[in-house]
């Protein structure tokens, strides 16, 4: 637990005593009013795990609370036990919640929100339509011991607590991880095994799961519903209101919002009355509006800022660069090691094969008939001017691009297998301008890289179960054991983003290390870095292959660091390969000095080599 | 069969309305506006609690109030512009959507605020009398609402392809960040966007006001929905698109709405979206980029 949660804890903590001492200082119909804003914030934290952990928008989760509601009162007419009744409202809204996230299988776009919207207004017309065979207004019969208005205000507090127990569980497992990896960047998620399109409906089951244990609580407590106020499409913009005021995935923030809304003003207008009352949803709309413009992250962003405040400290010291273990062992082994640079290519078999590669985007082709071949245990560079097509070939190996023809990997045709597999395969990746989630910690992106590797089912690391406990402890250590090997472990608990941008680099490599690959491939891993943390890489690269024993392609613009670490060398110019070799045999051609810096701007004797640093590393 | 389908017509042109102001801000920002129906509607209250109760001894008619309302949603358009929408250029598409569901739900809680509940009588702006057309009657608003509605379509389109702003208009939707290097005046772009579509936003409630019999909070939103799916089924990025799609959907909601119930119409949107939205995300006339 970072320092800096520490005031959200005690702020829970004390909501939770208060929760549990409240009903002993309220009459009958003040607790009611609380349980009835229980409901809405069991929605509401439903809706977070859309809008919160994984950057989607519902706008039919008043919709989705009323098919929880009216699924529960169904089956309660009918004679089903209350347990069963809350089970079928839990499986309905969950069912439902996924039928308005299938669109977010095809497109990453805001249109899914509209797809929600159209649902909200279908929806809450329907017990309209009901209201002639008399459906509404039947009346739910709970067992005794539920009846009472107390008894229902704890179970109301129990599922809050369970529902947090449970959202907590998916915070610090795989699921919970791979949905913050689409919400942040989603079109490099399958280089982590996250499969976008599975993870995001996963969220949007979760969430109506929540959404509809709300509405069975509504119905329960209502016993008898012939009102559809509380499921129209302003308590759908509402619910998003609690959620963005309270805070993205801050349950503390998102619970007191509820109540704010949805209590506040049933327990005050006997006292102030309804007029006064009712400005308080003018309130919360207001602040909404300022909250996107000045403050995103909410209350739960302010409790935040209390807590660093309260609690200051010390920014972590930066080590030199250059010194990880990793890099010590190597040079301390480099003795026993073949002598490096090589005067041509070791015989030994190919890791990843390339075959008449091409990428086409529409009418552009970004590369064409591209033939590559990567050995055992080599570093391999590729290098060209921008836009040449080299980022593109990593997008083709990790199924990023629509890519033809053929690529090898292991002896199995990797073209054909689903771009999430390629991580438990063997191959990781890092990503020109970074591909990690930087609202996290260190350790949480290291785990993240390693998703392929936690195969338990995620309700299991929900619950806290099984095998989840145990994959999940392991994976801790190996991410710890990965950040110690790069001298980042003092790190470990730092936000990603508050790093210096070379640290953050390394804990990109970390990272990708981290999840066990064969293949390594860095894009551009020198771009941004001062001067010596771009010398020490060479030491780094050799490292990672002697000691770690990968195998890497690196795509570089410093020259130098090609000609002193690579065994071998493809120039891609246009989307195709125009010149390959070893280091000095590329960096001497003259079609390849052209490709970087033009005709006729040098004498003819220099080389690319003795110009330290070409291209544009954007 | 005929007058309702004439009727649907009718309701999707202010549909249509309502499309082309979200279409407009879309264009421009891409910021999915939620907002656009209430800042028409609140321009509407002011418009018609100024016809009713007077102020410094001036009672506007009620055609004047219809274009009351609508200088009000242009203005109320440039306000939420300037004070909510430009700081957020930049930012995640998320929070442009969350801002304009945010002054949706101000506006609309603070005409309940203001107004109440009951829902306030809205007197057509072009007179209550009737034409036949075809065989079905029609309201003069309903035929208001159509010729407006093809007169603002053709008006939008001439404007964008045929002036030097629109060129720079459709210049910033492609790429705000080189329309701006080449001296677009990227700004004046957003803040064109956010009026015109306040201004369409209020003549939308004026005339749907009256159709739909009267003025409550949140109708103006909850016809946007209509708008919405229409544009999202025709391609939000396309003009002509989401006219077409707002059409279909006004046609859905006259003929099955008064033929069968509003709930099996709503449905068949709702459906037709989801559809569209899994089948061609980008809607029937819109472009690729819009499914990215």
């Amino acid at each position: 637990m970072s320092r800096r949660e520490l005031p959200g804890r005690l702020g829970g903590l004390a909501l939770l005593l208060l929760a549990l001492v409240a009903p002993s200082f309220m009459n009958v119909p003040q607790t009611a009013v609380v349980t009835t804003a229980t409901c809405v914030a069991l929605v509401a934290l439903g809706l977070d795990v859309l809008v919160g952990s994984t950057g989607q928008l519902s706008l039919a989760h008043a919709a989705l609370f009323g098919v929880g509601c009216f699924t529960a009162l169904g089956l309660g007419t009918h004679g089903a036990p209350w347990a069963v009744a809350f089970a079928g409202a839990v499986a309905a809204t969950a069912a439902a919640s996924v039928v308005i996230g299938l669109p977010s299988l095809r497109i990453r776009g805001l249109q899914v929100a509209i797809a929600s919207l159209a649902f909200q207004q279908f929806a809450q017309q329907v017990p309209a339509k009901w209201d002639a065979v008399k459906f509404v207004g039947r009346t739910f019969d709970p067992p005794r011991w539920l009846s009472g208005v107390t008894a229902q205000y704890y179970l109301g507090v129990a599922l809050v607590v369970a529902v947090l127990a449970v959202l907590a569980g998916l915070r610090r497992t795989r699921a919970g991880r791979s949905l913050l990896c689409v919400r942040d960047v989603e079109q490099r998620a399958v280089a982590f095994g996250v499969a976008p399109g599975t993870a995001k409906l996963f969220a949007y089951g979760v969430s109506g799961a929540i959404t509809g244990l709300g509405g069975a609580l509504f119905a329960l407590q209502q016993t008898s519903v012939s009102d559809i106020q509380p499921f129209i499409l302003r308590e759908s913009l509402l619910l998003v209101a609690i959620v963005v005021v309270g805070g993205a995935r801050s349950p503390v923030g998102i619970l007191l919002a509820a109540f704010a809304t949805k209590a506040l003003p049933g327990l005050l207008a006997p006292h102030v009355g309804d007029g006064v009352a009712l400005w308080i949803p003018v309130g919360l709309a207001l602040v909404l509006v300022l909250s996107v413009v000045g403050q995103p992250e909410g209350i739960g962003g302010v409790l935040r800022d209390v807590g660093a405040r309260l609690v200051p400290r010390e920014p972590p010291d930066p080590r030199p660069a250059g010194t990880d273990p990793v890099v010590a062992a190597a040079r301390a082994r480099s003795l026993r090691l073949v002598p490096r640079p090589l005067t041509r290519r070791l015989p030994v078999p190919a890791l990843l094969t390339a075959r008449g590669v091409s990428v086409r985007y529409g009418g552009i082709t970004a590369l064409t008939e591209l033939d590559l071949e990567v050995r055992r245990s080599e570093i391999v560079g590729l290098i060209g001017a921008n836009g040449a097509g080299k980022s593109t070939f990593f997008n083709a190996v990790s199924g990023l691009a629509p890519t033809t023809g053929s690529i090898r990997f292991r002896d199995a045709e990797l073209l054909t297998a689903a771009p999430a597999s390629r991580s438990a395969r063997g191959i990781a990746r890092t990503f020109q301008d970074m591909g990690l989630v930087r609202a996290e910690s260190v350790r949480e992106n290291v785990l993240l890289a390693q998703g392929w590797m936690a195969s338990y089912p995620a309700v299991t690391g929900m619950l806290g179960l099984g095998a989840s406990v145990h994959t999940e402890r392991e994976l801790r250590r190996r991410a710890d054991q990965a950040l110690e090997l790069f001298g980042l472990d003092h790190l470990a608990g730092e936000r990603l983003g508050d790093l210096p941008y070379g640290t953050m680099r390394s804990v990109e490599i970390a990272a990708a290390v981290a999840s066990g690959p064969d293949l390594l491939l860095l894009d551009e891993a020198s771009a941004g870095l001062t001067p010596e943390e771009a010398h020490a890489l060479g030491d780094r690269f050799r490292a990672l292959r002697d000691e770690l024993g990968l195998t890497l392609v690196v795509i570089e613009h410093h020259v130098p660091l090609i000609a002193a670490t690579c065994d071998y060398c493809y120039c891609l110019e246009s989307g195709a390969l125009i010149a390959e070799g070893t280091p000095t045999e590329v960096t001497a051609q003259p079609r390849v000095v052209e490709s970087f810096l033009g005709r006729g701007t040098l004498e003819p004797a220099r080389t690319l080599s003795e110009s330290a640093h070409v291209g544009t590393p954007t | 069969m005929l007058s309702s389908l004439v009727v649907g017509l009718a309701i999707g042109s202010a549909y249509s309305l309502l499309a082309v102001a979200v279409v407009l801000v879309y264009s421009g920002t891409k910021v999915l506006s939620l907002a656009v129906g209430e800042i028409g509607a609140f321009g509407l209250y002011a418009a018609l609690w100024w016809h009713d109760h007077g102020l410094l001894g001036v009672r506007p008619p009620v055609f004047v109030s219809a274009l009351v309302a609508m200088v009000l949603g242009g203005l109320l358009g440039l306000v939420v512009e300037r004070l909510v929408m430009r700081p957020l250029l930049g930012r995640p598409a998320l929070d442009g959507l969350v801002a304009t569901l945010a002054v949706a739900l101000f506006l609309a809680l603070l005409e309940l605020k203001l107004y109440g509940l009951d829902p306030f009588p809205a007197p057509s702006p072009v007179g209550d009398g009737s034409v036949q057309v075809a065989g079905a009657t029609l309201t003069v608003t309903e035929l208001t609402l159509l010729a407006l509605a093809a007169v603002v379509a053709l008006g939008l389109w001439l404007f964008l392809t045929r002036t030097s702003f629109g060129l720079a208009t459709r210049a910033t939707t492609s790429d705000p960040v080189v329309a701006r290097l080449l001296g677009v005046p990227v700004n004046r772009v957003y803040v064109f966007a956010w009026g015109v579509s306040g201004l369409l936003a209020g003549a939308a409630a004026a005339l749907l006001a009256n159709v739909n019999g009267s003025l409550t909070p949140f109708s103006l939103t909850s016809a946007l929905l209509s708008a919405l799916a229409g544009a999202v089924i025709g391609g939000l990025d396309s003009l002509g698109g989401a006219v077409v799609g707002s059409l279909l959907v006004g046609i859905v909601n006259g003929v099955v709405g008064s033929r069968v119930d509003p709930t099996t119409s709503a449905g068949i949107v709702f459906v037709a979206v989801l559809l569209t939205l899994l089948v061609r995300p980008r809607g029937l006339f819109g472009s690729t980029r819009v499914a990215a």
